[in-house]
């Protein structure tokens, strides 16, 4: 991506980006065009020895894609640093706190404790695929108007977490929705909000129980 | 209290869609081009001199761009301690997880593979990790001038308070209830790890920092770098959380910024989780002698405090230990010392000195209580704060009705029964707390505009550490300037189209710059009364720096918790069943966010009570619980629901009445669990947290307590 010799961003272009930005995304998009499924061949030109790589193909989000990965990649680095999928976040990398959760085939998983080799055939959805259509979520709905997020970092590992238990479960009880969820650690502590906006989305109605793309 | 039109109504966060949609940017997802990857290597010794550093073979290593250490790095992180001179890199390293070497890259397997190719040759140091064994005359000495860290003016002296005549107050005294209590090292967790990515242009320096306050990390990184501040530029969009850890410039700013100026290319640093919890710094751990006077008819007449807190090896914090002020009492006597230990550095956590100050404030007064055989709620109604330190009136209190009310909705009446009332297996009982914190007044800045068809931008030099700063902002704007808020843009997060903000610590940001807000509207508001709305692409522009003061009046905000335990006594497992928290927080700008800050804020205190800490091993002198699954920290399961009650004072200071918010949440919490284990089981542990080896320790005989 970003060290491949041939995609320079001159250092004016960069800083014009972030100079004129007022706002988030206008600060930071300029410098993200070329992440996503850039060729990452000579990423790690001149590493010490080159690693095992391998052809993968997948569904992300919907969509079909293939791609040479590095063995070594976990699937959190496959999505944020090589397919421009940042949403998921790495909040420990060690599979305690929940922030990279994504759905594998439809159930959750941890997207730093499996390695992007795996999903080789199978189906991922991350927080970007979860409104469709430019339609949110009922859960992502739910969660503006309960105040889930309050640093947000948390937040799309709590929003795929309660997905998936929609997806198997669709009206839970307050318990059901705590125990689903408590491999997603919240240190704004805002649990309350995430529980009552899952019930919320729960009896708003049944456009949970397909999973839509994770299909 | 009038009603208001925006503010006072539930508004969910301007910025909730990015924050739902993965679209919210925070400073590790910031990639550009020919961006290199840092890592920092870090002492695996608690006290250690560092004899030789190779790094031939890591300076080798194909890929490998630049490597700082002390040898050729003298930078000094100068809010990395306040007292002695703290380099990005010490010799000796202090404490397990001192860093030694920062590796940039061009990638991260490569970063950490530098890192276990470089060799150090330490000799190891004798340490010590307790704040009292550190003031014998024999211990180790971390710091040239000594393990007790001195004060502002620079005497290695305790910090003494004094008021009234403390033997009068012991001899007024009928009772005299007398104990010792401990605090564990707690990290504050936050879920974003620190990660920085900086950039030169030309002689620009540009930090996408993660940050509490762009304003403040802007003058430190200048500072330190010796460069002018308006060559650095700070931008911090979204950042996941602090609680007091990420503010000021931090080492790794300093370390990416230093990388990035040596190998010409942009640089982004990571810390690991692991490096996070021992790297960074966590509450202050503590030990707190108490002993207070009462007479017969609850009343007090003396509270003498004897504390000492770990710093860890640099000064980074103020290590005092607060509390006794929402006591109304005439003999005061407050001796903290501050001491230097080889454990991680202590300093800012979400009201620094209070939880566990409050903590054993409010059991020793539960002993009182109980001793007198009193309902603690009474007590507290006796005996709490009219005057601050008895002298100087409060702007607003509604302590009385935190007490009061938050009893009410809790339904204290029918639950609290005498200590130990409950003689099943699984026992019941309830407890509160009671604290205060300072909602200061003083400086901020905001810039206003508005264009031709009457859109405003407010500019404020905010970051939002998730406390909803921009939607308070954004609520405050519409409010004075008699707008509807989707006619407000707020503009945050950049020193660069930013003006001064005070930075998202103290709680301040809602009181200082909500006031630069209001006073910046008024301007434009009369502008725009003078000479109409501009036209075409004109704009109106108003700037105000307000530094509003008081005058003869202490400012605070106000709270009270309650809670209900269930104590299982054969697994000695603790879970709350009930949880009210009351707060005098003035008028609330914005009750929907507000509740949110209440809620965590609770919830972070019960995690106090019950269970988490940094426990470090006494032989290795090391840290044996960094992470989440170790150290503890709450999660779904553990969380009861809370329940909030407002107090809305009429404050005639800040903006509307708002006082403090954020930081008094968890102060009381502590306590109130703590109590409500007493209240349970008639045993009271006296070191944090109450894990199940103390709860059983105390339960057979307080064996362990
Ligand atoms: S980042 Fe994967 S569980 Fe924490
Ligand atoms: S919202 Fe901050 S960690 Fe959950």
């Amino acid at each position: 991506m970003s060290r491949k010799s041939s995609s320079k961003i001159s250092r004016r272009h960069f800083v014009e980006g972030t100079g004129a930005g007022l706002v988030a995304a206008a600060t930071v998009a300029p410098l993200k065009g070329q992440a996503p499924g850039a060729d990452v061949k000579n990423r790690t030109q001149g590493a010490p020895s080159s690693p095992p790589r391998t052809k993968i193909k997948f569904t992300i989000n919907g969509a079909e894609r293939g791609m040479e990965v590095e063995d070594h990649w976990t699937l959190v680095e496959l999505l944020r640093d090589h397919l421009g999928l940042t949403g998921s976040k790495i909040g420990c990398d060690r599979g305690e706190c929940g922030a990279c959760t994504v759905l594998l085939d439809g159930k959750s998983v941890y997207s730093c404790s499996q390695l992007g080799v795996w999903i080789d055939g199978k189906s991922i959805i991350t927080i970007e695929g979860l409104a469709k259509n430019g339609r949110l979520d009922p859960l992502q709905q739910a969660f503006i108007d309960h105040d889930g997020p309050q640093c947000g970092f948390c937040t799309s590992g709590q929003l795929m977490s309660a997905k998936a238990l929609l997806m198997h479960n669709p009206h839970p009880s307050a318990e059901e929705v705590r125990a689903g969820m408590t491999g997603n650690i919240c240190r704004c502590s805002n649990y309350n909000h995430y529980v009552e906006a899952v019930l919320a989305a729960s009896a708003a109605g049944p456009s949970t129980g397909s999973g839509g793309n994770a299909a | 209290m009038t009603t208001l039109n925006s503010v006072g109504h539930a508004t969910p966060r301007i910025d909730a869609l990015k924050r739902v949609t993965g679209g919210a940017t925070y400073t590790a997802d910031i990639a550009v081009p020919n961006m290199l990857y840092a890592r920092v290597l870090r002492s695996p010794h608690p006290h250690a001199r560092i004899r030789k550093i190779d790094l031939s073979k890591a300076q080798a290593l194909p890929g490998v761009k630049t490597i700082l250490t002390h040898d050729n790095c003298d930078i000094i992180w100068s809010s990395g301690d306040t007292r002695n001179k703290r380099y990005l890199f010490n010799n000796p390293v202090r404490f397990a997880g001192d860093a030694v070497a920062a590796v940039a890259a061009v990638d991260r397997y490569v970063a950490e593979e530098a890192l276990r190719l470089i060799e150090v040759d330490y000799e190891t140091l004798p340490f010590v990790l307790e704040p009292e064994e550190a003031l014998k005359p024999d211990a180790p000495e971390i710091q040239p001038g000594g393990n007790l860290s001195p004060n502002n003016q620079g005497k290695a002296e305790p910090a003494i308070e004094k008021r009234g005549n403390i033997e009068e107050g012991f001899k007024a005294a009928d009772h005299v209830f007398e104990d010792r209590y401990q605090t564990p090292h707690i990290n504050n967790a936050q879920l974003e790890p620190r990660a920085s990515m900086a950039h030169w242009e030309g002689d620009k320096l540009i930090v996408y920092a993660s940050t509490q306050g762009i304003a403040n990390c802007r003058t430190d990184i200048a500072k330190d770098m010796k460069i002018p501040v308006e060559k650095v530029q700070v931008i911090c969009q979204y950042m996941g959380g602090g609680f007091g850890n990420k503010n000021q410039c931090h080492d790794f700013d300093l370390m990416a910024a230093e990388l990035s100026k040596r190998a010409d290319a942009p640089v982004r640093l990571e810390f690991t989780r692991k490096e996070d919890f021992i790297s960074v710094h966590g509450r202050w751990p503590t030990v707190q002698y108490y002993k207070v006077g009462v007479k017969n008819d609850g009343m007090l007449t003396a509270i003498q405090m004897r504390g000492y807190s770990g710093m860890g090896p640099y000064r980074k914090g103020a290590g005092d230990i607060s509390g006794v002020e929402v006591y109304q009492v005439p003999h005061v006597e407050k001796t903290s010392y501050m001491v230097y230990t080889n454990k991680a550095v202590s300093a800012n956590f979400r009201a620094p000195a209070y939880p566990q100050g409050v903590f054993a404030l409010e059991s020793v007064m539960d002993d009182a209580a109980h001793g007198l055989k009193m309902d603690p709620l009474e007590f507290r109604l006796k005996n709490y704060t009219r005057k601050f330190r008895d002298q100087q009136p409060y702007s607003s209190s509604g302590l009385e009705d935190c007490l009061r009310k938050g009893a009410e909705r809790f339904g204290w009446k029918q639950r609290w029964r005498p200590a130990a009332a409950d003689t099943g297996v699984v026992k019941r009982g309830v407890g509160m707390g009671m604290g205060m914190f300072p909602s200061s007044l003083g400086r901020s800045n905001a810039i206003l505009r508005v264009d031709s068809k009457g859109n405003y931008d407010v500019h404020v030099g905010v970051t939002d550490c998730g406390t909803a700063a921009k939607t308070t902002m954004a609520l405050i704007a519409a409010e004075a300037l008699e707008a509807p808020l989707d006619r407000i843009t707020v503009i945050w997060g950049d020193t660069d189209t930013c003006p001064y903000s005070v930075g998202e610590s103290g709680s301040r940001t809602t009181v200082f710059t909500g006031q630069a807000v209001i006073e910046a509207a008024k301007d434009l508001k009369k502008q725009i009364a003078e000479k109409g709305l501009p036209k075409g692409d004109q704009f109106w522009r108003a700037d105000a720096a307000p530094n509003p003061q008081l005058r003869d009046l202490a400012r605070y905000s106000f709270t009270a918790h309650f809670a209900e335990v269930e104590v299982d006594t054969e697994t000695g497992h603790i879970r709350v069943t009930k949880f009210v928290a009351a707060h005098d927080s003035g008028r609330i700008v914005n009750p929907l966010t507000a509740e949110s800050q209440v809620k965590g804020g609770a919830t972070t205190g019960i995690g106090m009570a019950l269970h988490e800490q940094l426990l470090y091993d006494k032989r290795s002198g090391l840290p044996l619980t960094a992470g989440y699954y170790n150290a503890r920290i709450m999660t779904h399961m553990d969380a009861p629901e809370i329940e909030v009650v407002w107090v809305e004072t009429d404050d005639p200071y800040g903006p509307y009445g708002a006082k403090t918010l954020g930081e008094p949440t968890i102060i009381p919490a502590v306590a109130a669990v703590a109590n409500a284990f007493f209240n349970a089981t008639g045993k009271r542990v006296k070191e944090l947290p109450l894990t199940r080896d103390k709860v059983l320790g105390a339960l057979s005989e307080g064996a362990l307590a």
